[in-house]
């Protein structure tokens, strides 16, 4: 069994790199895997939005990192600084940037590049899904 | 040992040179999302460089509508062989 983390780098529904990564958690953990962390970096931050509401015939891609969380206890970490720029912050931020609303929620954590690091020297494998 | 991943279809070219660039004996390429348009015979000359140790995500190929039409070249891997390609090579390189 080895540990995985991966880097989404892939905005959700605009580009398929977010559903390929999501499809490869589920796959890794079905051989018996361990997917530790997913972290979402530069447009793939969006993949956290609470607010995600696609067409109920569509793949889910939130609820899908949900859970993925919930059952396999893998951390959802998001970049905080592409985040902000992006108008995504949880209640937290939300209450610092003076905002009436925040859109991001557990188990989605907002996190730096520090802990991105720490995933890289932490697991046996990184895979990162572009754009 | 070395796996790439690529997710760009034939028309970057440049990228798929640079790929071959860095490409060594020992590593393997998995065409993934629009990179699958490369497994077709028609685009052979992107993978030239590649050796023959090129596989290709079936899921994403029948997705684009290329299961039956791909260069016999080219391995057919589905999401849980590329999960196994990726516990076979110790890194990992993806290409965008």
């Amino acid at each position: 069994m080895l540990s995985y983390a991966l880097l989404v780098h892939a905005a959700p529904y605009s580009e398929q790199g977010a559903l390929s990564a999501l499809r490869f958690a589920q796959a890794a953990v079905a051989q018996g895997h361990r997917v530790s962390s997913v972290f979402f970096y530069r447009d793939g931050v969006h993949n956290a939005s609470t607010l995600m509401a696609p067409p109920q015939d569509e793949v889910h891609l939130a609820e899908g990192w949900r859970a993925l969380a919930q059952e396999h206890g893998t951390e959802l970490l998001v970049c905080i600084a592409a985040s902000l720029r992006r108008g995504l912050m949880n209640a937290e931020e939300g209450v610092r940037h003076g905002r009436e609303a925040h859109n991001l929620e557990p188990p989605f954590v907002l996190t730096g590049l520090g802990q991105l690091v720490d995933a890289m020297q932490a697991n046996d494998r990184v895979i990162t899904f572009a754009p | 040992m070395m796996l790439h991943l690529l997710n760009r279809s034939p028309q970057f070219d440049g990228l798929y040179w640079d790929l071959s660039e860095a490409f060594g004996a020992d590593d393997h390429l998995l065409l993934i999302e629009d990179a699958c348009y490369a497994a077709l015979p028609a685009a052979a000359a992107s993978l030239a460089a590649f050796g023959g140790r090129v596989s290709v995500l079936s899921e994403d190929a029948e997705s684009r509508g290329l299961l039956g039409r791909l260069s016999d070249d080219v391995a057919l891997v589905d999401m849980a062989g590329f999960v196994a390609l990726t516990a076979t090579f110790p890194h990992s390189l993806s290409w965008f």
